[in-house]
């Protein structure tokens, strides 16, 4: 290969050269540069550590609407929710006119005061609240409007899509959403934990159940003239509420006034002397200690009289009574004299094994204590054997029933839905462990003989008017009257009825009471558990039967009915 | 050669820097889209939450019950309608059924009868119309309302008239 070496001298030489230096300079910056760049390059892609991820990541686990969590019945439908609901505020220094503004808003909001309202956007103040909680459409409308001096401020609502259905149950939140009663307030830890915004609360209340109860019982209230009343379904097996109504209520999305009458739970809040339902526990009691036994005789031929009481019968034989016999009728000297035979301490252990000395257990704030005799001599504990002298509130008398029918287990009631292993270990596989966590009050023998003489109870005795078709219902009545002034009022009367269905394998018991029912025609001017509560539960039974997917049975005769010799029929 | 040999792995150094970077530059786009996507998430959820509060609102068995006995010829199912098991659908006695179960799946298949008498039982007949007259009254209502339009079609006009003032009666 040839090379053609090319050498430029003289004066050209000299200014090439020249050049050449030059050209050092600017290279040496060009490369500096690059490499910095370079550098840059290398530490960006190896040590700068990337734009904050945590933000993104943790973003689906919370939601916009977080303040309080959703509460949902047993089926998953919303019973309460927190919806966005902005707030209208002002800034009047940005307000250019006034009165076209105002007639604007007005627009929108039909239901403000006009004088209000233009005296807010002429303040003097920096901020002004016209409106709490618009709604969506408003909220739109608003912003529609243009007005830079009208602002938005972001806050939720807490909304009870279904009204005052389970007013008492769910309770109600103040206007800062902070919960005054019911469930909101016993689950405030819950319901108020924004990390758990995705995790609704599920009730174990049946909408539909509690529908049906509250309907029924407005009904019974009306006709009958009541005060009050109080309704209760429940899951004797898991101790599940389905329904828990107490008439008159409210309604938590309107306007909340704290001591009114309505805001009252009677199934938790007020004991009450419950009559004859206690001689289930009477029974239950003299049965399972062995010492009386179905066959036995009580002598209830005349009143009773005790320190100066005389006892009496409403439906009275006027001869000797067999245990199934003093239930059915529902005997008030027999109940007493049962009692005297098995003495005092076994009727106060007993009860306070049913748990009638403490609170109710239910997931609700306010429950009270049962107000017990103060001393417990012979004639308390004869009067406490029918239901006198002892006051108790529904969710007790509901509890310790469903315990003598479900197989003698004590289960707190709850409102809170247990799933379904929980409930398969509650009753259905009864080797697994855990089966025998709720204290055995009565023997299952004795629970099974209490099933028949419940039963029995609505086929020939008080609870008549409870029958339905197709489902074998049993239950005991109950009519206390009601103390006014320190005395007893002839008139005034708490009238109960607590049933239980299907009979031969137990599944619900519905507690119903009506406060100072009047007879009417139709009941010949009686208000007793057995004219007045009982239908109501028949009623309820009838509907909820079906929808709970009971199946029914033909009717057959109940055991023990040989006991029973006379035919009630009243 | 060492000149070529570290001229290359400069390069090298220099791509793989530069890959490096466009990474975690697509990266932060796609992170940024997420976030958006989550936001957007967040927002539609919200609105679903409104909607299932609309829709727990309108769904109030109160209402739903109202609508039923004014719009449908529906009862509450009763407990006769109930059943457990193939029997206790027939009303027939049980030696009048006979029950042949298939030895594949053993499931008990009814076999056709002579058309039984019908025999009431006890818990069967006794169903509660009274209780909810509006649903008694519906169908009723409706199939009156068919039959009018049909031959009030037919009618003159003074004989339509005529029919529509004794209705307003």
């Amino acid at each position: 290969m040839r090379s053609v070496d090319l050498h430029i001298e003289g004066a050209t030489s000299g200014a090439i050269e020249v050049a050449r230096n030059r050209l050092v300079v600017p290279t040496f910056f060009f490369v500096l540069g690059f490499s910095i760049l370079v550098i840059r390059l290398i530490s960006i892609g190896m040590f700068e550590p990337m734009s904050d991820i945590n933000t993104y990541t943790r973003v689906g686990t919370t939601e916009l609407v977080r303040d309080r969590v959703d509460i949902l019945d047993r089926n998953g439908i919303v019973m309460a929710t927190n919806l966005k609901a902005p707030s209208l505020a002002v800034r009047p220094r940005l307000i250019t006119a006034p009165e076209e503004t105002a007639d604007r808003i007005l627009r929108v909001l039909p239901d403000l005061n006009r004088v209000r309202l233009l005296n807010k956007l002429k303040s003097s103040n920096h901020f002004v609240y016209i409106k709490r909680n618009l709604t969506p459409q408003q909220v739109w409308k608003i912003n529609a409007l243009g007005y830079p001096g009208l602002v938005l401020e972001e806050a939720e609502k807490r909304v009870y899509p279904q009204g005052s259905l389970a007013s008492h149950v769910l309770g109600y939140v103040d206007l800062d959403n902070k919960p005054q009663a019911g469930i909101e307030k016993f689950a405030n830890d819950h319901l108020s934990d924004p990390e758990r915004s995705n995790d609704p609360l599920q009730l174990s209340i049946d909408l539909r159940v509690q529908h049906i109860m509250r309907q029924e019982l407005a009904y019974a209230m009306d006709k009958f003239s009541a005060l009050g009343g109080a309704g209760i379904v429940m899951d004797v097996n898991t101790g599940e509420v389905l329904a828990m109504t107490s008439l008159p209520d409210f309604d938590g999305n309107g306007a909340i006034s704290p001591g009114a009458p309505e805001m009252k739970n009677r199934n938790i809040l007020e004991p009450y002397e419950m009559g004859s339902g206690f001689k289930a526990f009477t029974v239950a009691m003299a049965l399972d200690t062995g010492r009386i036994s179905l066959d036995d005789k009580f002598d209830a031929t005349e009143p009773l009289r005790v320190a100066g009481r005389t006892i009496n019968d409403d439906h009275p034989k006027k001869r000797p009574l067999t245990v199934p016999e003093i239930f059915t009728f529902s005997s008030n000297i027999g109940a007493s004299l049962m009692v005297r035979e098995l003495g005092t301490d076994i009727q106060r252990d007993f009860l306070q094994k049913i748990g009638m000395f403490d609170k109710a257990e239910i997931e609700l704030t306010g429950l009270s204590r049962p107000i017990l005799p103060s001393r417990w001599g012979e004639i308390q504990s004869m009067t406490v054997s029918y239901g006198h002298g002892i006051a108790v509130t529904p969710l007790h008398l509901v509890t310790g029933i469903a315990a003598i029918v479900n197989g003698g287990r004590l289960i707190p009631a709850t409102l809170i839905r247990k799933n379904e292993s929980q409930e398969y270990a509650d009753y259905d596989l009864k080797d697994l462990p855990g089966y025998r966590k709720y204290p055995q009050v009565i023997s299952t023998e004795t629970s099974v003989k209490m099933r028949h003489l419940m039963r029995l109870a609505v086929d020939y005795g008080s609870g008549g008017n409870a029958r339905v078709d197709g489902y074998r219902v049993g239950g005991k009545t109950g009519t206390a009257e009601k103390v006014k002034n320190g005395v007893y009022s002839r008139k005034d009367k708490i009238t109960s009825f607590t049933g239980v269905f299907p009979m031969d394998d137990p599944k619900y018991v519905i507690f119903v009471m009506l406060d100072e029912p009047r007879g009417i025609e139709e009941t010949f001017y009686k208000a007793t558990g057995g004219w007045v509560a009982a239908p109501v539960v028949g009623q309820v039974i009838r509907r909820i039967g079906p929808l709970l997917g009971v199946s029914p049975k033909a009717h057959v005769e109940t055991k023990y009915q040989n006991l029973v010799l006379v035919k009630n029929n009243e | 050669m060492i000149k070529v040999v570290g001229g290359f792995f400069v390069l090298m150094v220099m791509i793989a820097a530069g890959t490096v970077y466009s990474l975690k530059e697509t990266t932060e786009r796609l992170e940024t889209h997420k976030a958006q996507l989550a936001t957007r998430i967040l927002e539609d959820r919200a609105a679903i939450k409104v909607l299932h509060a609309e829709m727990a609102y309108l769904s109030q068995p109160e209402r739903l019950q109202k609508l039923s006995q004014r719009f449908l010829a529906l009862r509450p199912a009763t407990s006769f309608q109930m059943a457990d098991n193939v029997t206790s659908l027939s009303s027939r006695e049980d030696d009048a059924v006979r029950l042949a179960s298939a030895p594949v799946d053993q499931f008990p298949v009814l076999l056709p009868q002579e058309k039984p008498v019908f025999k009431a039982e006890k818990y069967r007949n006794a169903v509660t119309l009274a209780a909810y007259p509006a649903t008694e009254e519906a169908p009723k209502v409706a199939q009156k309302e068919q039959v009018s339009k049909k031959t009030t079609r037919r009618m003159g006009f003074y004989e339509r008239i005529s029919l529509k003032l004794e209705d307003e009666k």
